[in-house]
């Protein structure tokens, strides 16, 4: 305690270097933060779209039971699949009716007879979606197989590419907060040259000189990983309502605030090992006690 | 007991600093080491503490050679040996009562017994009053009191005192050298002093070294055939 409220006095003692410090540090695991909830909502949304039925498979009229029983085995079989629910011709009148209920002129004519019998397949990983309608599809029985093949690949890439971004650009900022730590301590103890060469003269230990640049540093990396998770907190409940009408059906929201006190403890922990790092290589850069 | 044996140090310019000095200095011992500057006064306190290694010899502390001691036990040569540096090295950033603190923060000494002994020392040097004052706002005395301050407040056994006497006029001078006196007697400490000023030398009457060119030509008690200063 005693130490932490020495490296508090030496901070107001020069706060813009620490300002810089902390804000470096604020603005990388700002933009983590940002990555960190895009990539989760991303695979929300793929595991939204993962558990919805994404092959459609629709048979010819005069396809039997025992065929579709053939099918759905082979589907079974691949072990790709999560699920697979057929919809008779009568179910297929009864959903349709459901749906268009307000539309009596479209409910008048029709009947079971016009609309096929099919199977709705959900795959455990939507890279697998394509596999699946390949086998289904050059069955004589299956008249048309419906997929969101092309969504669900741009999803998939999207969430490769945020992925892969966000780990580059929050390496390189990670590494820019480094050197900013690095520097901002390395001035500290070049400030503090006099200081440190009389406290090692009247015997302080290495570690006893060294132990406020420590703190220094892991405090930069607590304060900025907290002020960061905070702003991304605030701006998620702040634009909660834009995101869920952009996201539609897929409920990401009330978001656990656990998640965030794990981000924030996480965060922290890395920011931390990054201030103390940082301060141990000022150290060892910089401080020359004889 | 403090033992030099054979140390010289020439310095990487080819200055020779110090050459084969062989002293004893016996505990409680207040000794004056005198001689003109770039003599090696100096260099033989900074050896002392080993801010400096000798180009060769070696210096007993207490039986132990005190270059063979590994770099993290160097604080605790030091926490023994209290330094009254010539240049004072006082944190002009800093009050009298936190720089003479400094030694027992060091020490991880309690905020209780940092207030209590750093006030009986300040008392005993004669800067109560200077307590809350910043170095900038000492006179010439002062300051130089602040500075036997912090160097005998963790009750150091040997005390360094390089040129304590300076920059000060002849009374506050002598009322230093009679302070490190009262010091030497009082708490046994043993004191080596450099100086240059054999008007205090001559008056104190202690066991003297002189150096010259770093050779150590005399080593014998003063009997007033100095010239003075």
């Amino acid at each position: 305690m005693k130490q932490i409220k020495k490296t508090f006095r030496l901070l107001r003692r020069s706060p813009y270097q620490a300002l810089a410090a902390a804000l470096a540090m604020s603005l990388t695991f700002f933009v983590s933060s940002v990555f960190v909830v895009l990539i989760i909502g991303g695979q929300m949304v793929l595991n939204y779209i993962e558990r919805r039925p994404q092959v459609i498979v629709f048979f010819k009229d005069d396809v039997n039971d025992t065929q579709i029983n053939e099918i759905i085995n082979e589907v079974d079989s691949t072990n790709l699949s999560s699920g697979v629910k057929y919809v008779s011709k009568e179910e297929a009148l009864a959903i349709y009716r459901e749906r268009n209920k307000d539309d009596p002129l479209l409910l008048e004519s029709v009947t079971a007879d016009f609309l096929p019998a099919s199977i709705d397949i959900s795959v455990k990983k939507a890279q697998d979606i394509n596999g699946i309608a390949q086998i289904v599809k050059d069955r004589p029985e299956v008249d048309k197989v419906i997929t969101p093949e092309n969504l669900v690949n741009q999803l998939v890439k999207w969430t490769s590419t945020l992925r892969l971004g966000g780990i580059v650009f929050v390496t390189t900022l990670l590494s820019v907060s480094f050197l900013i730590v690095i520097m901002v301590i390395g001035m500290r103890i070049a400030i503090r040259r006099e200081e440190i060469s009389i406290m090692s003269l009247v015997g302080a230990t290495k570690w006893y000189i060294a132990k406020p640049f420590f703190i220094e540093g892991a405090l930069y990396g607590i304060i900025g990983s907290s002020i960061a998770v905070f702003l991304v907190y605030g701006a998620l409940l702040f634009y909660s309502p834009n995101i869920q009408e952009f996201l539609g059906p897929i409920q990401v929201f009330p978001i656990d605030p656990r998640f965030f006190l794990y981000l924030w403890a996480g965060e922290g922990l890395v920011a931390a090992a990054v201030g103390i790092i940082g301060a141990g290589i000022a150290l060892a850069r910089y401080l020359r006690v004889k | 007991m403090i033992n030099f044996q054979q140390v010289s140090k020439k310095f990487p310019t080819g200055q020779i600093a110090l050459e084969e000095i062989d002293v004893e200095i016996p505990d409680g011992d207040f000794i004056f080491i005198v001689g003109p500057s770039g003599a090696g006064k100096s260099t033989l306190l900074k050896l002392l503490t080993r801010e400096i290694l000798p180009t060769t010899g070696t210096i007993f502390y207490n039986k132990e050679d005190i270059f063979k001691i590994p770099a993290k036990k160097i604080p605790q040569l030091r926490r023994k040996i209290g330094t009254v540096f010539q240049d004072f090295k006082l944190l002009l950033n800093r009050t009298v009562f936190e720089n003479v603190a400094l030694p027992l923060e060091v020490l991880g000494r309690s905020d209780a017994e940092i207030e209590k002994i750093v006030s009986v020392t300040l008392d005993k040097v004669g800067i109560l009053d200077k307590a809350e004052s910043f170095p900038l706002q000492l006179s010439g005395g002062e300051i130089q009191r602040t500075a036997i301050a912090r160097a005998i407040v963790s009750s150091p056994e040997v005390l360094l005192a390089d040129e304590p006497t300076g920059d000060l006029d002849p009374k506050t001078a002598k009322e230093i050298v009679e302070l490190l006196n009262q010091i030497n007697s009082e708490l046994k400490t043993t004191i080596l002093m450099a100086t240059h000023n054999m008007t205090i030398v001559d008056h104190f009457k202690k066991r003297i070294l002189e150096l010259d060119n770093g050779k150590l030509v005399k080593d014998h008690k003063t009997t007033k055939t100095h010239e003075t200063n």
